[in-house]
């Protein structure tokens, strides 16, 4: 890394003393600065570092391919995808598909069908269920995003990015997952088989929808960071984090039921030490993600 | 009679097979129960019963109802049915107590009777009734206290039976102690099983016993405590003058004469260390009745210890149960039995004597008693006779002792059987049995009185001399007695208190009797001496209730007083005795056996009985038959029957009690002879203690030993340890001293060694300067070397200096001859070749000026070159910068444009499903108005809403009224879903979803290769207004109506050519409104064409591309 010579020499150990972040928002501002962005040093910074929360917007539009990564067309491409969001919005309007009171990822989502030309005839047509993860998506999207037309387009090109470029790697993950698993805790990979809960474990919940609504957002984020950045193994690692950080309790359950109903709803409050695991153990078995050029 | 034999034969008839007949017989049988009160009818059927154990008959027996179940009023049947109970209950003490309430139920009866006596009862069987009753009341108190006490109290608190409380019940229950049971037990604790399990019968008997006070009956097994209290309250008791202990004892039968003995006997025995405790309250009794007790003391004592007198009234003591008891113990402890017989003589005196002056009064006398006390006095005197003539025979009594000891156990077997059956021969066996015992028991401690003989058989033998001795058996009676007084004053000193009282009475009897001088007061003492039979009875239990108060049987003692009676019983005995004589002569030989002795005295006492009433005048008797209206014999035969089958009862009842005892005196012996073996265990324990301890003294001692071997041998080593600590004390010094002459000698070696370095160091040095100098040396000798090299070669240069000097001369010499010639010419040349060379070196210069000039301008235009290269690259790269920014710009744009295009398919499909509606609406509504037949003015009216609808499109309208005027019109007309034409299909909005997008492409191609020309130089006036009237849509309604309006338009110019003259005028009227977007386009021609249409755009791009790179290359 070119660049990190140009950084705080103290970067090195700040992160060895246990800081993080400390640097990284400078060293981001310098690539943010660059005229027409280098959106495979945006990428590798985002694996390698947690995106500063006011630059992620930004930072995953570009990725994402909603900001082109020139500084001057931001303003007006943006305002083609204003304009966009609120011509659909406004016809949606018109139809009467949604209203004033329509919740807001419900909103997104019929706007999503609509410029996917997959609008129901009536609203009350039953969702499919990639309807249902595009809904979860957004509603975790929310959240993290306070702008509605930022908040659509991610969504929007989030989910078109798992229907796209993960579209293949999406169904090895559950065998990455229990290589993985078998590699870090066998025994709780046996206990699980013993149980049959292997095969039924909440993998929708986990690669399909990337853990929204299973993690509160604010560590979610840092997930869907390497998402964007381009990384959909690290799902693999949280979701055997989670496994790991709940291990006594999973192995105390003996049903396929009750441990897929557990790892459904775990609690919230240890997630953020589960990413931060997860995330080690991502850079532990893949290594640090270097700028390839 | 009649009746009976009609009896016998319905009874014969009861058996009958005839069923019928014995139904008949059944019911006359219960008829008669019915109608007839009396027993007879019952007793004759229990006998049938018996004798032919009949079903029938026991049949009418367990159906019998009141009052034959309770008419049965037989004195000697209750007695023996009494008895046998008392007998049974400690066998079964488990399966009796379901009839617990029938028992009590019992004793209440029979209490109530003996008190009120219903019927005609002698009064001989109530005091046996009494005597039965009493030993009931004993065993079930002993064995159920808690239930029968809770039974007298429910029983007795009735008014009714208060009286028999008193009279019976009470008296009784002065002789037993409070039983611990009321205690600690409860009913039902009673009644548990395994309270009896531990006990065995003669237990149970035992503690029956041992709660009463009653000294006949209670068991002094307990020790001396019992005895003494019992002792103890004697002489208490002795201070109420009116109790006796030996009338107190109850046992009414005559058993005074025999019962003091044997107290006094077993207190002699158990407490001889209370003497003078006992003894202290005679002598305090003696103080307060002086006379009387200085009177008779000496002959109580006599009657203690002298038996001679008392074997005549022994033997009918005897047949009683307690004094057979009394009996037999005292003979084996060997105390001589008939001690007690000198005393009774007196206590039988006062009674009688008392007994005289207060019935005398009275003077009525009833045979059957006199028969009856000759009946029972028979006997005796025969045994007495038979004893005397043992003596008299000097057989050995030992031997008969043995017989009856070998005896014994087959005499055990048959009392068990004897128990079991009531019938009357066995019963008598049993008796004779019995009987024959105790006469050998008796025989025993006689023997060793033999000294005493002479008296006694002085005195015993003239039966008719008695009247005599009476008086003189007393006198002798003391007289005698003085020799045992001596021996054993000490001894009998218990007994005397008890003796002392007795006679109270015989004092006052005396006292009143003597003064009268009445023959008859001795005929009746010596009746009462000779005659044991119950008659002797009432006065004790008279003593024993009161004097104030009449016993029951007071009538009784009639039968003592008539003279006549005394005489006809003296007779008797006189022929009895030479009876005896004869037949005990007869038995004289030993082989035979005490029991056919007993038989045969019972025989020929039966005999001698039946004889004599037969045989009697009677003149004496006379009178008194009559008196009491002449009853006839066999009554009185009947009643001592009786009365010999009650005593009969009462021995066996004894006997069984006997038994008992000897069983548990057989257990008691085992458990002494089990205590010596323990103790002898215990000895030799001792002897094995002894011989260990004197083990343990000498270990003690070998130990001592050891131990001073072992101080020794400590002290030895301790004075080497010393020795060696000093060695090893010295050693170390040693070694210290050694060790501080090594370190000194080290650091010498140190110093020697600093020293040795510091020379070698010098040495070093040394050896260094060596070398240096060496070094100098060598170089100084090089240097000489060279220096003479150097002096060799400036010898050869000088040399050659010199030859080179002579050469010089020598040309400088040639050169002056040669140089005068040439020098012009060469000079010269040398300048023209000068010049020459100056002017090449100019050009060389000016070249080389050029060259470099050149090369610097080479080098110019070359780093140019690269800037101009490295422009280029940099216009390439912004070049893609900027096509990349417009990518993403376009990328924006299209995909907004997309989503347009879906926002217009939505609406497209919202608006054709409202027009669906409408038109449903419509064809309603047509079919309405076709009803109403106003067809074409709908139709008008339709025109002319279009027509108002489309303001802004008049062109279109008036175009499509040449065109679609055809098609509008069957569009309200027809349903739109059948119709499908493509006229509809411009219309309508389903065609144009099809259309639309495919048209949009195709229809720009053509603009666009149109617009081309146009650059190239190949203007048409028609196609820039079709180009300019696509952006125009500004609104979406407006691009709407265009792509509509184009579509016909175009389809019309593929059509005919020539009509779009039509077409043109109408786009040149709508450009101008749109007129300076139009001019865009055109003028631009660029960048910036049609936005919704992507890839004619991407088109542009590569062109625009290419052109800028042409410009630019």
């Amino acid at each position: 890394m070119t660049d990190d010579s140009q950084r705080n020499f103290r970067s090195v150990y700040y992160e060895k003393v246990g800081f993080r972040g400390v640097e990284e928002k400078k060293s981001l501002e310098i690539l943010l600065k660059d005229d027409r962005l280098d959106t495979e040093k945006l990428c590798t910074f985002s694996q390698r570092f947690p995106l500063p929360s006011m630059y992620r917007a930004l930072v995953w539009k570009v990725l994402l391919g909603i900001l082109p990564p020139h500084h001057e067309s931001h303003a007006k491409v943006m305002m083609y995808r204003k304009e966009q969001y609120s011509d659909v919005l406004h016809a949606l309007k018109v139809v009467r598909f949604v209203s004033d009171a329509t919740p807001q990822a419900e909103v997104y989502l019929r706007m999503y069908q609509l410029e996917s030309g997959k609008l129901p005839r009536s609203p009350s047509f039953p969702l499919e269920p990639e309807d249902e993860v595009f809904l979860a998506i957004a509603k975790a999207m929310e959240e993290m995003v306070e702008d509605s037309v930022d908040c659509y387009w991610i969504t929007r090109r989030f989910v078109n990015q798992l229907n796209t470029k993960y579209r293949d790697s999406l169904p090895q993950l559950p065998k990455a997952f229990e290589q993985y698993l078998n590699l870090e805790d066998g025994r709780l990979l046996t206990h699980l088989k013993m149980c049959s809960a292997a095969p039924k474990l909440p993998y929708d919940l986990w690669f399909k929808r990337c853990f929204a609504g299973c993690l509160p957002e604010s560590s979610l984020q840092r997930v869907w960071d390497k998402v964007v950045s381009g990384s959909c193994k690290i799902l693999v690692f949280v979701a055997v984090e989670i496994l790991l950080t709940f291990k006594i309790k999973v192995m105390a359950l003996n049903s396929a039921e009750k441990i897929t109903k557990f790892l459904e709803n775990i609690p919230q409050d240890s997630s953020d030490a589960i990413v931060s695991k997860a995330i080690d153990l991502w850079h532990k078995h893949c290594g640090t993600p270097v700028h390839s050029s | 009679m009649a009746q009976q034999a009609n009896v016998g034969e319905l009874l014969a008839m009861l058996d009958s097979p005839m069923l019928g007949v014995r139904d008949d017989v059944t019911a006359v049988f219960k008829e008669n129960l019915n109608s007839d009160r009396g027993p007879m009818l019952v007793n004759t059927l229990v006998d049938y019963y018996l004798e032919t154990s009949s079903q029938p008959a026991l049949h009418i027996l367990t159906t019998l109802q009141e009052p034959h179940d309770k008419m049965d009023t037989d004195v000697v049947v209750l007695t023996t049915g009494v008895l046998v109970l008392i007998t049974m209950l400690p066998m079964i003490p488990q399966s009796g107590k379901q009839h617990l309430l029938d028992f009590f139920d019992i004793f209440g009866r029979l209490s109530s009777w003996c008190l009120k006596k219903p019927g005609h009862v002698a009064e001989v069987y109530l005091v046996h009734l009494h005597a039965s009753v009493y030993a009931l009341f004993h065993r079930l108190y002993g064995m159920y206290p808690c239930n029968f006490v809770s039974f007298l109290r429910s029983h007795y608190s009735m008014k009714e039976n208060l009286e028999t409380f008193e009279e019976v019940v009470k008296p009784m229950m002065e002789h037993v102690r409070i039983h611990p049971e009321l205690v600690t037990g409860s009913k039902d604790h009673e009644l548990d099983p395994r309270r009896w399990k531990r006990l065995e019968t003669h237990d149970v008997v035992i503690e029956c016993a041992k709660i009463s006070l009653d000294p006949t009956e209670a068991s002094y097994e307990d020790g001396y405590s019992v005895s003494h209290q019992i002792s103890a309250r004697f002489p208490h008791r002795s201070a109420d003058v009116t109790t006796s202990p030996y009338v107190d004892t109850q046992n009414s039968y005559g058993c005074a004469t025999s019962t003091p003995y044997s107290t006094s006997r077993l207190m002699l025995l158990n407490t001889p260390g209370q003497l003078p405790q006992t003894l202290s309250s005679p002598s305090t009794r003696l103080i307060t009745e002086p006379p009387q007790a200085t009177l008779w003391s000496p002959s109580m004592v006599c009657g203690m210890t002298t038996p001679p007198t008392s074997p005549g009234n022994v033997p009918p003591d005897l047949s009683h149960p307690y004094s057979k008891v009394f009996g037999t113990t005292a003979g084996g402890k060997g105390t001589p039995l008939g001690t007690p017989a000198t005393s009774p003589p007196p206590a039988p005196l006062c009674h009688s004597d008392d007994y005289v002056h207060i019935s005398l009064p009275q003077a009525t006398a009833t045979p059957p008693r006199k028969e009856e006390r000759m009946d029972s006095a028979r006997p005796c005197l025969h045994r007495q006779h038979h004893l005397l003539n043992d003596r008299g025979s000097e057989e050995p009594p030992g031997s008969k002792g043995s017989v009856t000891l070998s005896d014994l156990p087959g005499f055990l077997g048959d009392l068990a059987s004897e128990e079991d059956s009531i019938e009357k021969d066995k019963e008598e066996a049993a008796i004779s049995r019995e009987l024959s015992e105790i006469t050998t028991a008796e025989a025993e401690p006689v023997v060793p009185r033999g000294g005493f003989d002479s008296p006694f058989y002085r005195e015993s033998l003239p039966g008719s001399q008695r009247k005599t001795h009476s008086a003189a058996s007393s006198a002798q009676g003391a007289s005698v007695n003085p020799e045992p007084l001596h021996s054993s004053l000490d001894k009998l000193g218990p007994d005397t208190p008890k003796q002392a009282f007795t006679p109270i009475d015989l004092p006052c009897g005396g006292a009143d009797e003597s003064p009268a001088g009445d023959r008859e007061c001795q005929t009746s003492l010596e009746t009462s001496i000779l005659t044991p039979s119950p008659c002797k009875i009432p006065p004790s239990t008279r003593v024993d209730f009161g004097r104030g108060q009449p016993p029951p049987y007071d009538h009784l003692f009639e039968v003592a007083l008539p003279k006549t009676a005394h005489h006809f019983v003296i007779r008797k005995t006189e022929e009895l005795l030479k009876k005896a004589k004869g037949s005990t002569e007869e038995d004289g030989v030993p082989s035979t056996s005490p029991m056919e002795v007993l038989d045969r005295l019972i025989q020929q006492g039966a005999d001698a009985h039946s004889k004599e009433l037969n045989k009697l005048p009677l003149p004496s008797k006379s009178v008194d038959w009559t008196h009491f209206g002449g009853s006839p014999p066999s009554d009185e035969i009947r009643t001592l029957r009786d009365q010999l089958l009650l005593l009969h009862n009462q021995l066996l009842y004894e006997r069984f009690k006997r038994q008992q005892h000897a069983l548990r005196n057989r257990r008691l012996l085992r458990k002494v002879i089990k205590a010596a073996a323990l103790e002898e265990h215990n000895a030799a324990m001792k002897d094995q203690l002894k011989l260990q301890e004197k083990d343990i003294q000498m270990w003690k001692v070998s130990l001592q030993k050891e131990q001073a071997r072992y101080s020794q041998l400590q002290e030895q080593r301790d004075t080497m340890v010393t020795k060696l600590h000093s060695q090893i004390r010295q050693l170390q010094h040693d070694r210290e001293e050694f060790y501080n002459q090594s370190q000194e000698l080290q650091t010498k070696l140190e110093d020697c060694r600093n020293m040795i370095a510091e020379l070698r160091i010098e040495l070093k040095k040394a050896n260094n300067k060596v070398c240096h100098t060496e070094l100098l040396l060598s170089q100084v000798s090089q240097k000489l070397s060279n220096s003479e090299s150097v002096q060799q070669q400036m010898e050869f240069l000088n040399r050659q200096l010199l030859v080179l000097g002579e050469v010089n001369e020598l040309y400088l010499e040639q050169l002056q001859n040669k140089h005068s010639d040439t020098t012009k010419e060469v000079e010269m040349m040398k300048a023209a070749y000068r010049k020459e060379l100056e002017k090449n070196r100019s050009h060389v210069l000016q070249q080389t000026q050029r060259l470099d000039t050149s090369q610097k301008r080479i080098l110019e235009l070359e780093s140019h070159l690269a800037k101009k290269d490295h422009l280029l690259l940099e216009q390439k790269k912004y070049l893609e910068d900027v096509k990349l920014q417009a990518r993403g710009q376009l990328q924006a744009a299209e995909s907004r444009y997309e989503a347009q295009k879906r926002i217009t398919q939505v609406f497209e499909l919202e608006i054709l499903d409202l027009y669906g509606r409408l038109e449903k609406d419509g064809l309603l509504k047509k079919l309405e108005e076709e009803k109403a037949e106003a067809a074409e003015a709908a139709e008008e009216r339709l025109d002319c809403c279009n027509d108002g609808c489309s303001d802004s499109m008049v062109g279109h309208n008036e175009e499509a009224s040449g065109h679609n005027g055809e098609t509008k019109t069957p569009r309200p007309s027809s349903t739109r879903g059948s119709s499908g034409s493509r006229g509809g299909g411009g219309s309508s909005s389903s065609s144009s979803e099809l259309s639309t997008p495919e048209k949009p492409p195709h229809q720009r191609a053509g603009p666009f290769s149109s617009r081309w020309e146009t650059t190239t130089g190949e203007p048409s006036a028609s196609i820039p207004t079709t180009v300019g009237s696509l952006p125009s849509s500004k609104s979406f309604l407006g691009m709407k109506a265009r792509e509509l309006f184009r579509n016909k338009s175009e389809s019309q110019c593929d059509e005919d050519g020539m009509t779009s003259s039509l077409s043109e005028s109408l786009k040149t009227e709508l450009s101008k409104d749109l007129g300076v977007e139009a001019k865009i386009p055109l003028n631009l021609d660029g960048p910036h064409p049609s936005p919704p249409n992507p890839d004619s755009v991407g088109q542009l791009h590569i062109m625009d591309y290419n052109e800028t790179h042409h410009e630019h290359s």
